[in-house]
């Protein structure tokens, strides 16, 4: 089954139920995605597609339509996201076990909505759920990338 | 002779809900004519059963477009977790995508307990105008036979339209401890025809 993350063309060979995110982590090796229920109760293993974020825990491989594209991938270690880099200036994480479904879930809606109220960060962000509680972080990080994007 | 096993196994595939095509629906109305005002509105009860079902009311919600968490599977009535909100295109183009955890899966299913329930299209609200959510049967019947708020669908488009939507085929088959929408999607389809044969005669209240 042939699949493109992070702008690298794979082949792999799996059952066509598998969830993308077993491809990812344990095909692949790209554990920059995390598990975390299963269900899409937790939004730890969200990822993009297309742009969108998908809980990729819930996406049979054999359903994948469009480029995958991980926390790795969002960009590089020396060009930073501007999400990534508001996480890096806010301190956002503690464990960081969440995270990068967090910036991937915020970096798709400021895709969307490059200047979101705190409402709409908070309609669209509950479903990533952060066990330290970095949620004002979180927030706080979102305004201050948003604000570098609206320059 | 074929071991239990894999005699089990055939059953259960040959029991397996179609979920790639839907199930395969007849659409037979009753004669002109043969379907009495009384018929009709007994019809009707059962078809309110359906509507009011939490298979099919919870995402038929009006202008708050936030879909509900009710019915047996859910414990208390309240709005879909996550602070889920589908926004004005009903598909949560505005916040998050209802596909971000319903994704379309050609084979239907993930019919995990509390995973989210998935089938071979877009999940989405139905249209604001068709708010089922905590109505009475006179205010579903009103909007049902009302062309200006179903779509603009006669009785046998309704019928046709539960026969093509694949979210609709899944309120009967929805998997994951929940509770089944009432009677068969046959048996719906039949109560809608003999409904609109009957002239779909609406209760007063």
């Amino acid at each position: 089954m042939k699949l493109t993350v992070n702008g690298e063309p794979h082949d792999v060979s799996v059952p066509d139920d598998m969830p993308l995110l077993w491809v990812l982590r344990d095909e692949l090796k790209i554990t920059g995605v995390k598990y975390g229920c299963g269900i899409a109760q937790c939004g730890a293993c969200t990822v993009h597609i297309d742009g969108q974020a998908v809980r990729s825990c819930q996406v049979a491989i054999s359903d994948v339509q469009g480029e995958i594209t991980t926390i790795e991938g969002l960009r590089t270690p020396d060009s930073l996201h501007v999400v990534q880099e508001a996480w890096i200036e806010k301190q956002v994480a503690q464990c960081g076990y969440c995270q990068s479904g967090q910036i991937m879930q915020a970096a798709a809606l400021l895709d969307v909505n490059p200047a979101p109220s705190d409402a709409q960060i908070d309609a669209v962000m509950s479903g990533n759920l952060c066990r330290c509680g970095t949620y004002p972080r979180i927030r706080d990080a979102i305004k201050s990338a948003s604000a570098k994007l609206e320059g | 002779m074929k071991s239990p096993i894999i005699a089990m196994c055939l059953a259960a595939l040959l029991t397996a809900p179609a979920f790639a095509e839907g199930e395969v629906v007849e659409i037979n109305p009753p004669a002109e004519g043969t379907v009495t005002v009384e018929e009709g509105l007994q019809a009707w009860a059962r078809i309110y059963e359906v509507t009011s079902h939490p298979r099919c009311s919870n995402c038929h919600v009006g202008a708050s477009n936030r879909p509900m968490w009710s019915g047996p599977s859910y414990g208390k009535t309240r709005p879909h977790g996550m602070n889920i909100n589908a926004g004005d295109s009903r598909i949560g183009a505005e916040f998050v995508p209802c596909a971000t955890c319903h994704a379309l899966r050609e084979t239907g299913g993930n019919d995990m307990p509390h995973a989210a329930p998935q089938v071979a299209m877009d999940w989405q609200l139905a249209p604001v105008e068709a708010e089922w959510f905590g109505k009475s049967a006179a205010e579903i019947c009103a909007q049902l036979s009302d062309t200006e708020r179903n779509g603009g669908r006669s009785f046998l488009e309704i019928a046709d339209h539960l026969d093509h939507d694949l979210i609709l085929h899944w309120a009967w088959s929805p998997g994951g401890d929940r509770e089944p929408a009432p009677y068969s999607l046959q048996e719906h389809v039949n109560d809608v025809l003999s409904w609109g044969v009957a002239g779909m005669p609406c209760p007063s209240e």
